[in-house]
């Protein structure tokens, strides 16, 4: 990804001032035009998302009856509901002219509620409400919809992961420091733990413990959590175990620094950037992983939504109307794709093996 | 070679008896039974069904049987359906997934090293930047993102193609096209990029500048040296890319309607049908563990810089 400059790099010059690895990988990091770009997108989306209590969205929640499966459209909502409901009745007029005599009571009760609905368009406050993402069956807000699903398909990705380097990181140091039959036996089950088809066995873990109509957020994050440290406890321990003889290990532990103390001030710090590159390359596959297990009514469950169980309601009416499966999918997608560009970039940015190449 | 492949294959053992004593006690430690829904059952009859399928044995007894039955490659019978077996309902729905799965990674593969190939030879061409963003694209969207725009847009709004449905139906191979297509995508695109990269690292080494050196024409080293390096990566990437369709297809067939195993799965998750979940977690490990086994030997024939002792 890195950009050919040859001005800059310069492996044999003598006058490079010694650069520490964050600066370095900082330096390749802002050369590299479409990872800063997806950071400042993601970093917004955060934003938003920590924010949404206090910005001026509407509640998610609240239904107008009014406003059902109104488009997307800058005009206030009022206006948009009589413009579809003057189409309808448009529609409905031209089909009874045309004898279709059945349809004569629908006409005349949509006649009905436009007549009621221009007369009272100007009392009721919500009608100057603006749905720039449309509004669902319920007549709720879209953009606050898939915003709140944001937040927790986010939180779900953030915490997930942070469990998972955190169990990681610690089983894979010591396993990798200690060695021998330690290292051999979680190895094993590591290696095990493999061959298991992990998203099914979540699915079960799902499926057998989440009760019904109750919040089951704590579930999915002990399911994904549980199964999703052993990629990073491999390479932490390769780390470990490629510097574990070096010298300055020796010499910590020659004035006679405990196991512990190796292990988290001298080795884990040298082997913070595969952790890195790890924890952002996974988030999004954890976003995935919990999208996927909503999409598929294993995850969060009504009155919460995630991104997951927001793309799956979309798509049930997705004929009719496309909106509602579109905002989230691709509030979703880019989302997931700038956190792509991110960790990769990061990767690029902190490989020892690019240092001061470009 | 041949020490290695028993070895390895002996190996197999455990972790199958580890998959197989997980699941047992995972499904039967969950609260709630396969009996407990819907509307209340009778004491009585509630007791002769725990007895009729042996659940009001102590739990090693019912574990010991259970092993047993595995090993005859009997998974008994379904507690939801009741009418038929374990086996009936997983040999219904099983082949379908398998010519889906099949159909896709042939296609994720043929494509995904094609425009691999092409990107490496055109390397920072146009052609390599649009192939690549197709594949950044495919690695991020999830396919239950796919799959429902591929419905939109290439069933509801253009009429190609059948929204759902599967081979057996009147629309025939049609059925098959967008669903292959969706559960292909992101390995095609993973596929592309991988072989991809390592054959831009292949380009540069020794071996092939010593080919060109030698004078051989250039369509010689293309297929002749840089494939044959280039390509390993895609080979040891298999394992994984099966596991992973093996897991889409489930999305997938719940999306498109498809008769295979991945809706049967869920829909035993849901049930709670223990004897059809662990007979299906049985069988997707026993794939995927085979699979794993198959690449790895593959990998070692195919690379000579590796030896097994």
């Amino acid at each position: 990804m890195a950009k050919k400059n040859d001005k800059a790099v310069n492996e044999f010059n003598q006058q490079m001032k010694p650069v520490s690895l964050w600066a370095d990988a900082w330096k390749r990091l802002r050369k590299n035009k479409m990872a800063l770009i997806s950071l400042w997108v993601v970093g917004f989306y955060a934003l938003i998302a920590i924010a949404a209590p206090i910005l001026p969205f509407y509640d998610y929640r609240t239904q107008s009856m009014n406003h059902i499966n109104l488009p997307p459209s800058l005009k206030p909502a009022g206006r948009l509901a009589i413009d579809q409901l003057e189409e309808q009745v448009k529609l409905l007029r031209s089909r009874v002219a045309d004898g279709v005599d059945s349809l004569k009571p629908n006409l005349e009760r949509a006649e009905a509620d436009l007549a009621a609905m221009k007369a009272n368009v100007g009392n009721d406050p919500t009608d100057k409400k603006v749905y720039i993402l449309g509004t669902d069956y319920l007549g709720r807000d879209m953009l606050a919809k898939t915003i709140y699903g944001a937040r927790i398909s986010m939180m779900v990705g953030l915490i997930g992961t942070l469990t998972a380097v955190l169990v990681g990181v610690i089983i894979g140091a010591f396993s990798g420091y200690v060695g021998g039959w330690l290292d051999n036996l979680l190895m094993r089950f590591v290696d095990i733990m493999y061959g298991l088809p992990y998203m099914l066995i979540v699915i079960i873990l799902m499926a057998m413990f989440r009760k019904e109509g109750q919040s089951s957020i704590f579930i999915l994050f002990i399911g994904i959590a549980l199964v999703s440290w052993l990629t990073i406890a491999r390479v932490v321990r390769g780390q470990i175990i490629s510097l574990k003889n070096s010298e300055f290990v020796e010499a910590a532990r020659s004035m006679g620094a405990s196991t512990g103390r190796i292990i988290f001030r001298h080795l884990l710090p040298n082997a913070l950037g595969v952790i890195i590159i790890f924890t952002s390359l996974s988030l999004p596959s954890f976003i995935m992983n919990e999208s996927f297990l909503s999409f598929l009514g294993m995850g969060v469950s009504a009155p919460l939504s995630s991104w997951g169980s927001l793309v799956s309601e979309g798509a049930n009416t997705m004929e009719l109307y496309p909106w509602q499966l579109l905002a989230p999918a691709i509030e979703m997608t880019i989302f997931l794709f700038c956190m792509n560009f991110v960790g990769d970039g990061l990767r690029d940015a902190l490989d020892p093996q690019s240092k001061n190449r470009t | 070679m041949s020490k290695y492949i028993i070895r390895r294959l002996l190996s197999l053992i455990p972790t199958m008896f580890v998959i197989v004593t997980l699941s047992f006690f995972l499904v039967r430690f969950a609260p709630g039974g396969p009996f407990s829904s819907e509307k209340k059952v009778p004491e009585q009859v509630l007791q002769n069904l725990m007895k009729k399928y042996h659940m009001d044995e102590p739990l090693g007894t019912q574990y010991v049987r259970y092993l047993g039955d595995v090993l005859r490659g009997d998974f008994g019978p379904s507690f939801r359906y009741r009418d038929s077996t374990v086996n009936e309902l997983i040999a219904q729905s099983f082949p379908n997934s398998i010519f889906l799965g099949s159909v896709s990674l042939c296609i994720a593969l043929l494509l995904g090293i094609l425009v691999g190939i092409l990107s490496a030879l055109k390397q920072n061409h146009w052609q390599d930047y649009a192939a690549m963003s197709i594949a950044v694209v495919g690695i991020s969207v999830p396919l239950f993102v796919i799959g429902p725009v591929f419905q939109l847009v290439f069933g509801l709004k253009l009429h190609w193609l059948p929204i759902s449905g599967w081979i057996t139906s009147r629309d025939g191979l049609k059925t098959l096209i967008m669903p292959a297509l969706t559960l292909a995508f992101p390995y095609f695109a993973y596929i592309a990029r991988l072989s991809r990269a390592s054959i831009v690292e292949v380009l540069r080494s020794d071996y092939v500048r010593t080919a060109r050196a030698k004078g051989l024409a250039e369509r010689v080293v293309i297929g002749k040296h840089v494939l044959k390096g280039g390509l390993l990566p895609v080979v040891s990437y298999l394992g994984p890319a099966f596991s992973g369709i093996i897991t889409g297809s489930l999305v997938v067939e719940s999306v498109f309607a498809i008769p295979g195993i991945g809706r049967v799965f869920v829909q035993s998750a849901i049930n709670r049908d223990y004897t059809l979940i662990m007979g299906e977690v049985i069988i997707y490990s026993l794939i995927l563990v085979t699979m794993n086994f198959v690449v790895d030997i593959v990998y070692g024939f195919l690379d000579p810089r590796i030896s097994y002792k």
